[in-house]
């Protein structure tokens, strides 16, 4: 399983995967990895890295709230 | 895992147009470099400067701020002032001046925060509740927008600025491009120039975008590498308007087709070059507005006729006919 979650907690995905590239798990629940920054167990990393089983993806918003 | 283009580390970033990786210290390097050839492209500085960054709390004109502060450490002349319009939007306002003013003590910054409710007499929740009840047509943003100009300017010359950085990136900039060809607003296309004026006003402070060719999501990145990623609270009066809308339409076409934006952001520059001295196109003299003083397109200024409008000041009788000619909504008098 992989979750994944906005910063401020206001959405949560489990994706039930072994592994996969981040930009294709975001492209499958309607995210565009062009607004958002993403946070892998801690770590800034790329939409191009893999999240494997047990990952926590922590996504930073690139849009202004206003 | 994907590796630096650079170095053995881990990346951050990658570049889709140039195919490179970035780790931490190489992606600082080059957002350091990108930003410095805006500055010197532009000719948006000079070796003496007192630069007036603005600053709204968000992620975007605190790295501004971090990373203009940082540079002026290498350039002597140069004197840096935060100036944050505080509208009085509660709920939203009040959270985000606790983030800018964490920040600025931290850079050890000069600053000012101007409030509406001190330079205009009322906050702009109170000015929205006015405007219902008066019955006047004009959305929040409409009056935030033209205050927070209208201060912007007016404090920023008051505390001896030569120069008002804003943090408009590149992904602002298109969009906002976007939007105005849409409404067919040619005029507002010039004045996405990364360099507005010089206008030849006394009183004009000359204003410059030194992210205009930076993309949001690096941005955001140098905020959360240096800590400046502040709460997300959103704007209660931010519309979900056309510019969302074309937002994710530019964004869906950058992720399949990467470069998108840096073409329209040349599509623009091309455009204002074809435009500036295009006598069709009537952008007139800047006029001094006859109530205030400050620079205006017309002999009363928006955020005076909005005052007027709101009841907040008087209209003198000498520019009734003026106001009329503006389409001014006079109220009554008691």
């Amino acid at each position: 399983m992989i979750t994944i979650r906005l910063v401020d907690g206001s959405k949560k995905w489990s994706i039930p995967r072994d592994r996969g590239r981040i930009r294709e798990l975001l492209n499958n629940i309607g995210l565009l990895s062009e607004e958002y920054i993403i946070i892998r167990n801690s770590k800034v990393v790329t939409p191009e890295d893999e999240a494997v089983d047990g990952d926590e993806i922590i996504l930073y918003p690139v849009v202004s709230g206003g | 895992m994907v590796k630096c283009s650079f170095c053995e580390r881990e990346a951050v970033y990658i570049n889709r147009v140039n195919g490179k990786a970035y780790c931490r210290k190489h992606f600082l390097e080059y957002f350091d470099r990108k930003v410095r050839r805006t500055i010197r492209k532009y000719k948006m500085f000079g070796r003496k400067e007192h630069i007036i960054v603005a600053v709204s709390g968000g992620k975007d004109s605190l790295s501004l701020l971090h990373y203009l502060v940082k540079l002026s450490k290498r350039v002597p002349g140069w004197k840096i002032t935060a100036l944050l319009i505080d509208e009085g939007i509660r709920g939203y306002r009040d959270i985000t001046i606790k983030d800018f003013l964490r920040v600025a003590e931290e850079l050890g910054v000069d600053y000012k925060i101007a409030g509406f409710k001190e330079y205009i007499g009322y906050s702009l929740d109170e000015i929205v509740l006015m405007g219902k009840k008066r019955g006047l047509p004009y959305l929040p943003c409409s009056y935030c927008g033209v205050f927070r100009r209208y201060l912007l300017n007016k404090v920023a010359r008051e505390l001896g600025g030569t120069v008002l950085a804003t943090a408009h990136n590149l992904d602002d900039v298109i969009q906002t491009y976007v939007m105005n060809i849409i409404n067919n607003s040619w005029d507002k296309i010039i004045r996405l120039a990364p360099v507005s004026g010089p206008i030849d006003h006394p009183k004009f402070v000359k204003r410059v975008k030194p992210f205009y060719e930076i993309l949001e999501k690096e941005t955001t990145l140098y905020s959360i590498i240096n800590g400046l990623y502040p709460k997300f609270v959103e704007c209660p009066y931010a519309p979900f308007n056309i510019r969302w809308s074309i937002r994710r339409m530019i964004n869906e076409l950058e992720e399949k087709y990467p470069g998108t934006k840096y073409s329209l952001l040349r599509s623009l520059l091309s455009i204002i070059d074809l435009l500036k001295n295009n006598p069709k196109l009537n952008i007139g003299e800047i006029k001094t507005c006859r109530i205030c003083g400050e620079p205006s397109a017309h002999e009363i200024c928006r955020a005076c006729i909005y005052r007027i409008e709101l009841g907040i000041i008087e209209l003198p009788d000498e520019l009734r006919e003026i106001a009329e000619k503006l389409r001014i909504r006079i109220p009554e008098k008691p």
